[in-house]
């Protein structure tokens, strides 16, 4: 049986979706996908690109949204469901652990957002002669500095969880993700007027077809589609437990995630590159694009103060919509588990990435490592493990009938479970063993240890929840039964 | 611009935004009806008649089990909202017509 759990739900079906989208809008979008595009053969890349969105992230989204909508829990709660009260519940805290991780170095990622946003207001960026590269580099060497944005960062993200699922998540998407479109728009259309912007739409669209029969270009494209859109993390499963029984999916929490994601990092593509080759400045990616290239872009343009300020207002937004998705996925599963507040969850949780996350802010390197590990393994290791859960021991089957197709405003037919129990968790097998072997010769020492780490929080997960079950919990599964 | 850039490129307008907002459109639509049909008859039907035939082949191959209760909970819901509202969510007039 079903058992249904009295929790709050999204006060709106626009603000889910913005709040979703939101939450897989984050830097890589921005930063990433513009540079990845004209790099990996720019149209070549983007038809690899949409395969792979399509037959990966589009059913694994609808998969990992209906399974949170069903049991209408968290992580810990959502695999008690599914396996029962036994160690393999820790399958879900090794997926918590990764997201706290992951939040730990990504909050100063927003804090550096929030810095430049400020010198964006001030308007350093278009004072005569600003160095855009002396800036960073002071920045980035500021310890101190880098702590408080982190901290700052952190603090914001409290004061929104504070206010729950539809007073603060979702009352801050419904404003921030149009005011993101908007400004990525305002820009792109500056951007492709400016003298030379063509160039950057060759070097993004032209189309390389050699680039197409490249494992290294599937690769990318299998990297991007994955991780922008957030697929595994919990994420989905987290938002999909707050939809109503009777709320779509298909569309909105696979479709239109997936696509509408994508289509923030092709409006990036309109919005950095012209500029990029307009003002004379090599295309590059990450940090350095954003922070040193496009700021001294902004600088020479006229009305540079406006650009400066809404790109950098729009990146901070992507990325704390983004940090916000991330931490509620602990918020959400802590206040379950504990069966506490929701201020006492959010309070602890944030504390705990607060402090997990000030090495990454005082040491770039750190950050580096964690993202790393936990880019390399550890989310496509969540999301073979979320797959499997689904496809197997839940069933594929009975999750489309009982849940994906329930209230749909598509009709998901049988051929999705298969993409669910074996595409996507080889596909996953696959990018683990490949970054695996192409990591080791170059970063053994980095390889080594990750993996090392990665294989000792399994069985410690299971050995945590192992002990934990036999206490709290009566035992109920609602393991699967194939058809 | 060449013209291969130019075509790649409106086919990414059409398959990203086109298609992203087309899902967003519909689906707000979608929901309106859904909570125009919640105001006025208190209910309408989960599954659509695809939908449906699946949960019952499910129940024809696993009839027995607490998993088949589940199952067998979501079709009493599912035709009870078809007996008792005069207006659906989802066409059923081809599985009128067939039957």
């Amino acid at each position: 049986m079903t058992t249904t759990i009295s929790r709050e739900q999204w006060g709106s079906r626009f603000g889910y979706l913005m709040a979703v989208v939101g939450a897989m809008v984050g830097a890589g979008n921005i930063w990433r996908m513009p540079y990845v595009t004209g790099e990996n053969g720019g149209g070549a890349f983007l038809i690899a690109y949409f395969i792979l969105l399509y037959l990966i992230a589009v059913p694994g989204l609808m998969g990992e949204t209906s399974l949170g909508r069903y049991t209408r829990q968290g992580l810990l709660g959502t695999f008690r469901k599914i396996y029962g009260n036994n160690k393999f519940v820790g399958f879900g805290l090794v997926i918590l652990v990764f997201n706290i991780v992951l939040m730990s170095y990504y909050s100063s990622i927003v804090g550096w957002s929030i810095y430049y946003t400020y010198h964006a207001v001030i308007g350093s960026f278009t004072q005569t002669q600003f160095d855009t590269a002396a800036l960073w580099q002071a920045f980035s060497s500021n310890t101190a500095l880098n702590v408080g944005m982190h901290t700052v960062a952190m603090l914001i993200v409290t004061v929104i969880l504070l206010k729950g699922i539809k007073g603060g998540i979702e009352r801050l998407a419904k404003w921030m993700m149009p005011i993101l479109t908007v400004s990525l728009i305002a820009i792109a259309i500056r951007g492709v007027t400016l003298p030379g912007a063509m160039a950057g739409l060759e070097f993004s669209f032209s189309p390389d077809w050699e680039y197409l029969a490249r494992g290294q270009t599937w690769l990318a494209a299998l990297g991007q589609a994955l991780f922008s859109t957030g697929l595994g993390w919990g994420i989905a499963l987290t938002y999909g437990s707050y939809l109503g029984r009777d709320d779509d999916i298909p569309l909105g929490g696979g479709i239109f995630t997936a696509i509408g994601n994508t289509s923030f990092g092709l409006l990036a593509i309109f919005a950095v590159f012209p500029i990029v080759f307009a003002m004379g400045i090599s295309p590059t990616s990450g940090a350095e694009l954003a922070f040193v290239a496009l700021a001294s872009a902004f600088g020479n343009m006229s009305g540079g103060y406006i650009w400066a300020l809404l790109f950098f207002m729009g990146f901070f937004f992507a990325n704390l919509t983004t940090a916000i998705a991330i931490t509620e996925v602990g918020v959400t599963t802590y206040k379950e588990e504990l069966k506490t507040s929701r201020g006492k969850a959010v309070l602890t949780i944030c504390g705990i990435i607060w402090l997990l996350g000030i090495p990454s802010a005082m040491n770039a390197s750190i950050l580096g490592y964690l993202d790393f590990v936990v880019g390399n393994w550890g989310l496509p290791l969540a999301t073979f493990i979320i797959m499997l859960s689904i496809g197997w021991k839940f069933d594929a089957n009975r999750l489309r009938i009982l849940s994906l197709n329930r209230g749909a405003d598509l009709y998901v037919p049988k051929f999705w479970e298969s993409i669910i129990r074996f595409e996507i968790p080889a596909i996953m097998l696959f990018i683990m063993v490949y970054f695996l072997y192409s990591n080791l010769t170059a970063t053994p020492w980095k390889t080594v240890s990750g993996l090392i780490i990665l294989t000792l929080t399994i069985p410690l997960c299971m050995w945590i929840m192992g002990r934990r079950q036999g206490d709290a919990y009566p035992a109920t599964s609602v393991g699967g039964q194939s058809s | 611009m060449s013209l291969t850039a130019i075509i790649v490129m409106i086919a990414c307008i059409i398959a990203l935004w086109g298609v992203a907002s087309t899902a967003l459109v519909y689906s707000m639509r979608q929901e309106e009806r859904k909570l125009t049909l919640l105001e006025t008859q208190k209910s309408f039907e989960p599954l659509s008649p695809r939908a449906m035939r699946d949960l019952e082949g499910w129940l024809a191959h696993h009839p027995e089990g607490e998993q088949a209760e589940e199952m067998r909970e979501l079709l009493d819901t599912q035709q009870r909202a078809l007996q008792d509202n005069p207006r659906h969510f989802y066409d059923w007039r081809d599985e009128s017509a067939a039957t």
